[in-house]
């Protein structure tokens, strides 16, 4: 008797736990509660049964919040304790009745989006409570199996997806080994023949650049000879000989060796372009590869090395001697384009597609733009600040000439075939800019819409962007970061999403009003009560306030009611705020309700109903007119 | 822990000599039979894409389980020897693909009584096939005038092969496997067969319950039914009490006594017992003396009589209807026992096939979605085997194993078999399952 009511007193204890922790409407259980509901339940096994119970009560409640808590509370048990394992299992399809809702005739009850992420998340535990339990319970082997090959759920296959992606990178590396492989050996058979094109054509090059050197040495002995001569005391002179010297080594291009420089610059190309390119990517090749037998593999790696160096200093050789010609012209190309966004910059050009006609027009005054920015000349910056931007167009082609053209020099010869034709016609100046005249569309100036910004109840701000009404918030006013007006009191905020309307701005008016008048009377009582007993204030006071509310009412038109109303919905509003389960179930008025109001109202249908029947009375009568 | 410790004082007093053998084994299977669980070591892997309608285990080996589905498939599997860890796979299917298969449902299938060499299959294309196990061939076929919903074989015969089929006709008809055509057809009822179901203290005795509400007795050498239980017709318990038997016997003997004689003489003179109903002028006198009972139209349930099962012994039978209702008859009397068995709701439009303990003691009902084990004389509910999820079809208890096989619509066919000893469990199973908390 006494145990037994002592474990009931538990039981009651663990069921409230549960109770309490899945009487929220938070998208998670309470780690504190969970916490204390399994470490209430891991030491009695009595309690684990009064849990298990509660939980599939509660599995039954007819509201998928509810349900999706206890669900969780369920995993984590399940996840835990043999017994309530064993438990479960016995009412499994029960459970998943409750959680999953496959019976028809026993459908998740509202609110639909917690319910559909009851489903997924049932599904998903039993996927995880079968890879990990499924060998010792049937049960589950058998829940799972009939929701996956019966009612062909899907589940989340997490386990599978893993293994398969494994799969998939294990079958990536391998083939890239063997890719590895076949190229390896590949090399092996003929890295001699890939050293020798390389070294050959590294010899070339030195054999092109000794003859260039030979042939600067011999032309500049004199110049040397003469410098030599004269005195260079002082430490600037004679860092700029040295330098002048270093410049006098440098071999220039000239008639004579034009032929040899053009070997060279080709035998550069293929260095650069062929020989360093695929030695870096065979000694790639070589570290990645793996090998039983690493002997050769070491060898040939320190062989490519070496000539990967010398190909370094080869490549430098050459590149001093002058043979970074490749690249000259893609350097003015750069320059190019870095002048065409300092441009467009300038003149904050808003559409990009006229980036490169902007370029046209700029390219002219651009040039000595360039000059002036170097000099820094404030005047004509301020003045190119203030010019003008226009499109481009062909009148520019003709910008501030004076010229005249000549009508019949065209270069068609037409030589007086219809006629005589006057040679020196011209067209006049003006004649030209007339018809040159730029033509300017209108482009309206681009507001910025300002977005609503009214508080959401999930969160976050309304970003939608309407010019001057809100449909969902009213209209659209100056808010802070919160989304708070920032003309409203703090008090009467909640009413902004209600009051759209000019009646009901005017009766919060009113309210206004009324509150003002009592917080007045609030202050004569403070008077009143320093002179007079506090049963007669109160008296008074009840009074007064009663007789100026009744004024206060009747000063203002409609008031009365409205005012309440807003009361009540301010009332309701902060409810909504704090969200319960039951606020939860409340379903939202969608635009399709209210159509559906409209249309199915009884009136609409039987206007329609009548129109109807008239029309197939018409009908009837034109095709038998003669019958009655 | 305690129910083994009871165990070894049983085994002490057998060695003693203080319990008999045969209640010494008795006590172990009722023992066994009170735990079962479903089985996590026997999986019967199904390959039927269909309901499962019939479920069987050879009578002679207790080995081979015979199993028909709604897709027209019908498969063998071995309940003993697994295929591989605790999986049994069928040892062969015959579906549509046979050129000799069912075109449609399968509704019943059972072996041969004899031996495993033959099979009887039953589907709603109208056929009956027998087949050779070994060749997986027809080797006799009969065709039926409507869609066949039961099949059944006598276990005591030993002068006849006689399948006997309910279909939708309203004849049940008894198909001789020895000839290879129909040796009889029984009239009397009034709506399609739905079960069938042979004596098990008589070879000649056939019992059928049709969607008409009623359950005849035959005799099968003597033309009509000589039995029509009716529900309106109850006793007490499971045999009138002995103090007021001699008094309720000689009225009920007198009635039997004057139905037969009126059944023999054929006059229609004599006071007929209540519930039998008059059949008036002309139409009786044309009849064949024989033949009168089938005027007789009690039912035993309101709508059809969907399962049939008879005790061991044969003094009994169980019948489920449409109406949600198991009636227990003490087939002597041809009276109701009113035991009320819980049931909640039955599956009303298919064949039911229950399974009774060899004592009969126990009878496993499918209910909808669970299988209920019942006391057969006080109707309590003993254990409810909750696993298919969507309702059960058939169940067959093998006797030898203390095992109890159930088909469902869900396509699975699930083993409950007692649960095992801790030495078995610890030899197999890849790692123990424990409890998890963390620290």
């Amino acid at each position: 008797m006494d145990t037994e009511e002592v474990g009931h007193r538990k039981g009651t204890k663990v069921e409230s736990l549960i109770e309490k922790a899945t009487n929220t409407t938070a998208p998670e259980v309470d780690p504190r509660l969970l916490k204390a509901i399994k470490a209430v339940v891991r030491y009695s096994d009595s309690e684990l049964r009064f849990a298990t119970q509660a939980l599939m009560d509660l599995m039954k409640r007819d509201h998928s919040q509810v349900r999706y808590l206890a669900l969780l509370i369920i995993d984590e048990l399940f996840m835990r304790s043999k017994l309530f394992r064993t438990l479960v299992v016995e009412n499994l399809d029960q459970l998943l009745s409750l959680s999953v809702g496959f019976r028809r005739n026993l459908p998740l009850p509202d609110p639909p989006a917690v319910a559909s992420v009851l489903r997924s998340k049932a599904i998903e535990f039993l996927e995880k409570w079968n890879v990990t339990f499924g060998v010792h319970y049937r049960q589950l082997r058998l829940g799972y199996d009939y929701l996956k090959n019966t009612l062909r759920f899907q589940f989340p296959n997490i386990q599978a997806n893993v293994e398969r992606i494994q799969q998939e990178r294990r079958e990536r590396e391998r083939r890239s080994r063997a890719i590895l492989l076949s190229k390896y050996e590949s090399l092996q058979e003929n890295s001699s023949s890939i050293k020798g094109g390389i070294l050959s054509t590294m010899d070339e090059i030195d054999e092109c650049l000794e003859i260039l050197h030979a042939k600067q040495e011999s032309m500049s002995d004199d110049i040397l000879d003469n410098e030599e001569l004269g005195d260079f005391r002082s430490l600037e002179l004679q860092q700029l000989r040295f330098e002048a010297l270093k410049e006098g080594e440098k071999v220039y291009e000239n008639s004579e060796n034009t032929v040899v420089f053009d070997t060279l610059r080709e035998l550069y190309k293929l260095l650069i372009t062929k020989h360093l390119v695929s030695i870096q990517e065979w000694i790639s090749v070589l570290v990645r590869v793996e090998l039983v037998d690493n002997r050769f593999r070491d060898s040939i790696l320190k062989e490519f090395i070496d000539i990967r160096n010398r190909l370094k200093s080869v490549k430098n050789k050459c590149e001093e001697a002058g043979c970074s010609l490749l690249n000259s012209s893609k350097h003015e190309e750069e320059d190019f384009w870095e002048e065409g966004n300092v441009v467009s910059m300038e003149i904050s050009c808003s559409a990009p597609d006229n980036k490169n006609e902007h370029l046209d027009v700029a390219s002219t005054s651009h040039k000595m733009n360039n000059d002036n920015l170097v000099e820094s000349n404030p005047q004509r910056s301020k003045l190119i600040a203030e010019a003008p931007v226009v499109r481009w167009s062909s009148y520019l082609d003709n910008w501030g000439s004076n010229r005249v053209f000549m009508a019949n020099q065209r270069g068609l010869e037409l030589d007086s075939h219809w006629g005589r034709v006057d040679d020196d016609a011209v067209i006049p100046a003006e004649k030209i800019a007339e018809l040159n005249v730029h033509a300017m569309p209108y482009e309206e100036k681009e507001i910025e819409i300002q977005p609503c910004l009214a508080p959401l109840r999930k969160g976050g701000l309304c970003q939608r962007r309407d010019l001057k009404v809100c449909p969902f918030h009213g209209p659209i006013i100056p808010r802070d970061d919160e989304g708070r007006p920032l003309n409203q009191s703090s008090s009467e905020d909640m009413n902004m999403d209600l009051g759209t309307d000019l009646v009901e701005q005017l009766a919060k008016q009113a309210v206004k009003n009324v509150r003002e008048r009592d917080q007045e009377v609030a202050k004569k009582r403070e008077i009143d009560k320093q002179t007079l007993k506090r049963a007669k204030l109160a008296k008074i006071r009840e009074h007064n306030e009663a007789v100026l509310r009744d004024a206060a009412l009747a000063s203002t038109s409609r008031s009365a009611t409205l005012g309440e109303d807003l009361e009540v919905e301010d009332k309701l509003s902060a409810r909504d705020k704090k969200q319960s389960l039951a606020s939860m179930l409340r379903k939202k008025v969608t635009p399709k309700d209210r159509i559906a109001q409209k249309l199915l109202s009884s009136r609409a249908r039987v206007t329609a109903d009548r129109q109807h029947v008239s029309r197939e009375d018409a009908n009837y009568r034109e095709a038998f007119p003669s019958q009655w | 822990m305690h129910r083994h410790r009871h165990v070894w004082k049983q085994m002490r007093d057998r060695e003693a000599g203080k319990v008999r053998p045969h209640s010494f084994a008795n006590r172990i299977k009722s023992n066994r039979i009170s735990q079962l669980q479903l089985s996590n070591h026997k999986d019967i892997v199904s390959p039927h894409k269909g309901a499962i309608n019939s479920l069987q285990i050879d009578s002679t080996e207790g080995r081979y389980l015979l199993s028909a589905a709604s897709d027209a498939s019908v498969a063998v599997y071995d309940v003993q020897r697994p295929t591989a860890i605790s999986k049994h796979t069928s040892l062969f299917v015959l579906d549509k693909h046979h050129h000799q298969g069912h075109k449609y449902a399968v509704s019943s299938a059972i072996w041969y009584p004899i031996d495993t060499g033959l099979f009887v299959t039953g589907s709603y294309d109208h056929h009956i096939n027998v087949w050779d196990t070994n060749t997986t061939q027809v080797v006799v076929n009969f065709k039926m005038p409507g869609k066949v919903h039961r099949t059944a074989m006598s276990n005591l015969s030993t002068s006849h092969m006689l399948i006997a089929a309910g279909t939708e006709d309203v004849q049940v008809r008894l198909c001789d496997i020895a000839s290879g055509a129909f040796a009889h057809t029984l009239s009397g009822h009034r709506d399609g067969v739905m079960t069938v179901e042979w004596s098990n203290s008589s070879e000649w005795v056939l019992v059928t319950g049709g969607c008409d509400g009623a359950i005849r007795f035959w005799d099968i050498r003597r033309a009509g039914c000589f039995l029509v239980l009716d529900q309106s017709r109850t006793q007490l318990g499971r045999r009138p009490p002995v103090l007021k038997r001699s008094m309720i016997t000689k009225d009920s003997s007198t009635k039997l006594r004057a139905a037969q004689k009126k059944h023999a003489i054929g006059s229609g003179s004599r006071q007929l017992p209540i519930g039998r109903v008059p059949s008036k002028g002309p139409m009786k006198q044309r009849l064949h003396p024989g033949m009168l009972s089938t005027q007789d139209r009690a039912t035993a349930h309101y709508g059809a009589v969907t399962g049939l099962k008879a005790t061991g012994d044969g003094m009994y039978l169980l019948s489920a209807g449409s109406d949600s209702r198991l009636r227990l008859w003490d087939v002597q009397s041809g009276c109701d026992t009113l035991v009320n068995f819980e049931t909640v709701r039955l599956q009303t439009n298919k064949p039911l096939q229950f399974a009774t303990t060899q004592d009969a003691t126990l009878v496993f009902v499918p209910c909808m979605r669970s299988v209920k084990a019942f006391d057969m004389w006080s109707g309590n509910m003993n254990s409810i085997l909750r696993g298919h999820y969507e309702c059960v079809n058939s169940c067959w208890f093998n006797q030898q194993d203390q095992e109890l096989y159930t088909g469902g619509n869900d396509r699975q066919i699930l083993v409950w078999s007692p649960a095992r000893s801790i030495a078995d469990e610890m030899d197999e199973g890849p790692a123990e399952d424990q409890d998890n908390w963390s620290s």
